[in-house]
């Protein structure tokens, strides 16, 4: 038996997500409008990636602070490489992805065998990322991106479609196939659900945890990359304002804090949400700060309605008597 | 009877879709120690939270001293003296056992500074009345479980605490401990205490009680009797409406089988020594130990999951290197059942499916990696019926099942993996006696069809009724041997023996 479409943990802010569209869209009928529709999914394409990286994280029940100081260090190192080196963009790229990989997987080592916290781990490694970035560009952009880069960062690919979706594409599909169709990803929920349970089930935890700090640094990596590409300029303070949006689209999307529940569909609307909200600020002429009020105002709501459905949940099992 | 102390009144309580108690009456008197008795689901947590505030009756009266008692929170329950101590531990590991005690009223005001000195003088009272051997500033996470649970007791008496309710208070205590807190409760009884002990453990009931209520199916099955009069069987009828049916299990023959395991010599980082022990192959061992005694560091020193130092495990004859618990599951196929089912044994916000599978993920998975949920349910839907873990679907998140169908799928997942030897530590901690009949009867086919058992217990009926073998485990060494005959006053006493024997040795 499947459980049923609306307990489903995306379908909430599926549901969210759809009725904004349809009622912004009849409020503002140029929400709608091609150009409009490309600037959204360019945003939510970078930003499903930011949140991609913190969700793997929160999936193992912990936190990575530092997904801002990686994307930022990928970005200028993507843009430096190309600037300063002269190499061609592909090979910037991977090198770029290959950084965000490493330093990942320097948080993975020293979470994984030190015994430490991840949040105090990442809080250590997000000034040491950020100090390398600021130490390389000394606080200035790189400018000289290839016209390439520039054409990938903003031209369409099918109507109002830019190219950047289609890493963003390839990513949801690849988290959710590795999340909920791979042992190894089985894996990941298992340890974040119960990490001593896991241990205990013939699962390497360590390991585990590796993995998943290595994926979320080449999550970021890569979506510093894409911004570097958006924006035309390798800008040092790229990930700056990472921190609460990576936690409030898997929050909003029903990602269990504690780790072991997490969805990549209700991520991406999460993150189409946030993305929804920001642009109706604009074309409502409303101060675009209240972004920050009515994003700390969703993370309330959607940590309530996980709440009410557990406990519902709990009622149901109660009352069925078993 | 004296006049009751407490009384409730065809108490009645709706949830959604259930009728949880079905106007029920229970009488409390003075100086008496309750039993409140009754099958997982017949509504004993039920009434407990109703006398203690945290659900509201929908009918039905209360009364305490004849005053009518309908306490709205849990906090209006403690002012009119009802406290209760849960099976789950509600102390702050990190705090010391006199703030424990004192917790919401460390001082007289919130911003009035904390005098400690005056707070641990207050808490020795409490530690010198329940005997408790322990200093009040000891922060609690070093104490064993028995004296957190006294420690618990403590502090509900310091409420000034009339009518004390304890829920299975001896679900995690060894016999001996168990036999300190009787001596401590029958205290309270002579001082004119009113105890109410929900208790799975029938043969503690009968040493302890004197008055019995049992629930079945959220009805009066009796209601507030003598228990003198009412044997064993008798009880039984009453919860289960039926007698119980008692294997009479014959003496297996196992002397001609092979070795599945064999432990020579074996020391651990935790302080075992001198470890030496022989499983056969369709062999249920027991290991019987206090809490401890290093029953449970030994499993999981064996399962890969701690050090062993030095010494030697053959596994059907051949040497075993086992670095890690998927060394001990993957190449040797030994599985471990956690005594501890909700930190160690699932993972509670995950369905029945995926806590059932986590074992066999790396066996199922397809020539690209791929695990299909078809493979899966293919492998772990057999177990399940063959437990009967009563569950909706296998989607159902286990968190929300009973605690006997959470155990059943605790040990599903290692049936699923095909395990040759399994160790079961404490399996029917906190279960009712039909699901505790099955899970023996379950060990006992396991072993049938060829899979070795460890079987960890504390629980000596269920040592007698199961184990082939015994073995005693006391301060991380192996006590003695006992071949079981079944013979329960004899084993037990010769299993007495082998743990006192030492115990007198060392205390002196």
């Amino acid at each position: 038996m499947k459980r049923e479409l609306w307990n489903q943990d995306w379908f909430g802010p599926f549901a969210v997500t759809v009725l904004a569209i349809v009622i912004v869209g009849a409020l503002k009928p140029s929400f709608l409008s091609p150009f409009n529709i490309q600037i959204l999914l360019l945003a939510i394409s970078v930003n499903a990636l930011v949140a991609f990286s913190q969700m793997v994280i929160i999936a193992i029940g912990q936190m990575n602070l530092s997904v801002g100081a990686i994307g930022g260090l990928a970005a200028i190192s993507f843009a430096g490489m190309m600037e300063v080196w002269g190499l061609p963009w592909p090979v910037a790229a991977v090198l770029s992805l290959g950084i965000g990989l490493l330093a990942g997987l320097t948080n993975g080592l020293l979470c994984a065998y030190t015994g430490i916290s991840a949040f105090v781990i990442t809080l250590a490694t997000l000034s040491v990322f950020k100090g390398f970035n600021l130490g390389i560009t000394e606080a200035q952009p790189f400018y000289d991106v290839p016209e390439m880069v520039k054409w990938l960062g903003n031209a369409t690919v099918l109507g109002p479609i830019p190219w950047l979706v289609l890493p963003f594409a390839v990513s949801a599909v690849a988290l959710w196939y590795l999340l909920f169709r791979l042992p190894l990803g089985r894996s990941v929920l298992a340890v974040g659900g119960n990490t001593h349970a896991a241990e205990l089930s013939g699962i390497s935890v360590p390991r585990i945890v590796v993995f998943a700090h290595s994926v979320s640094g080449l999550l970021a990596a890569m979506a510093g990359i894409m911004l570097v590409a958006r924006l035309q300029l390798g800008q040092p303070s790229i990930g700056d304002d990472w921190l609460i949006l990576s936690f409030a689209a898997p929050i909003i999307g029903g990602a269990v804090l504690t780790g072991g529940r997490v969805s990549v569909g209700g991520t991406c609307c999460g993150v189409a949400i946030v993305a929804i909200i920001t642009q109706v600020l604009v074309l409502f002429n409303i101060d675009p700060f209240l972004v920050q009020v009515v994003l700390g105002g969703l993370i309330l709501w959607a940590v309530g309605v996980n709440r009410i459905r557990e406990v519902r949940g709990q009622r149901k099992a109660a009352a069925a008597g078993i | 009877m004296k006049a009751p102390v407490f009384e409730a009144g065809n108490v009645t309580k709706v949830f959604p879709g259930v009728l949880a108690l079905d106007e029920v009456n229970l009488k409390l008197a003075s100086g008496s120690i309750h039993a409140l008795l009754g099958e997982n689901g017949a509504g004993k947590s039920t009434l407990i939270k109703i006398m203690t505030g945290v659900h509201r009756p929908d009918g039905g009266v209360m009364k305490i001293d004849g005053q009518p008692f309908s306490p709205h929170t849990t906090r209006d329950a403690i002012s009119s003296g009802v406290g209760v101590v849960y099976q789950e531990r509600n102390l702050i590991p990190q705090f010391s056992i006199a703030e424990n005690i004192f917790l919401e009223r460390l001082s007289a005001k919130p911003l009035q500074r904390i005098d400690y000195p005056a707070l641990y003088a207050d808490a020795q009272k409490w530690l010198d009345l329940l005997e408790i051997d322990a200093r009040p500033e000891t922060q609690v996470d070093k104490l064993n479980v028995a004296r957190m649970q006294l420690v618990e007791i403590a502090k509900a008496l310091s409420l000034n605490t009339r009518i004390l309710l304890l829920d299975e208070p001896t679900a995690s205590l060894t016999q001996h401990e168990t036999e300190t807190l009787f001596g401590i409760l029958n205290r309270l009884r002579e001082n004119g205490a009113s105890l109410v002990f929900v208790s799975h453990k029938l043969e503690e009931v009968q040493e302890i009680c004197d008055r019995v209520t049992v629930l079945r199916d959220g009805r009066n099955a009796c209601e507030s009797r003598a228990l003198h009069g009412l044997d064993r069987q008798d009880i039984v009828r009453l919860m289960i409406g039926r007698s119980e049916q008692i294997p009479q299990w014959n003496q297996r023959d196992i002397s001609g089988d092979k070795v599945a395991l064999d432990i020579r010599n074996v020391a651990t980082q935790d302080g075992h020594r001198d470890i030496n022990f022989q499983l056969g192959k369709g062999e249920v061992l027991g290991l019987y130990g206090l809490v401890g005694s290093g029953r449970t560091e030994l499993a999981k020193a064996l399962i890969g999951a701690g050090n062993v130092t030095s010494g030697e495990i053959r596994i059907d004859g051949e040497i075993a290197k086992i670095g890690s618990v998927a060394d001990a599951l993957h190449q040797y196929g030994i599985g471990y059942v956690s005594e501890d089912r909700k930190g160690e044994g699932l993972i509670l916000i995950h369905s029945v499916l995926e806590n059932a599978g986590i074992t066999v993920w790396k066996r199922l998975k397809n020539a690209f990696g791929l695990l299909s949920d078809r493979a899966v349910v293919n492998s772990v839907d057999p177990v399940l019926k063959k437990l009967e873990v009563r569950t909706p679907s296998s989607r159902q998140i286990v968190g929300n099942l009973s605690g006997g169908n959470q155990q059943k799928v605790s040990v599903a997942k290692w049936l699923a993996a095909n395990v040759k030897i399994l160790i079961v530590d404490e399996p029917t901690v906190g279960v009712d006696i039909k699901t505790k009949a099955y899970v023996h009867e379950l060990i006992r086919e396991l072993a049938d069809s060829g899979t070795s058992i460890l079987l960890i217990t504390s629980d000596m009926p269920e040592m007698v009724t199961v184990a082939d073998r015994i073995l005693v485990m006391d301060e991380f060494e192996l006590r003695g041997e006992i071949v079981n005959d079944r013979n329960y006053d004899l084993v037990s006493e010769r299993i007495m023996h082998h743990i006192h024997g030492s115990n007198e040795e060392a205390a002196e």
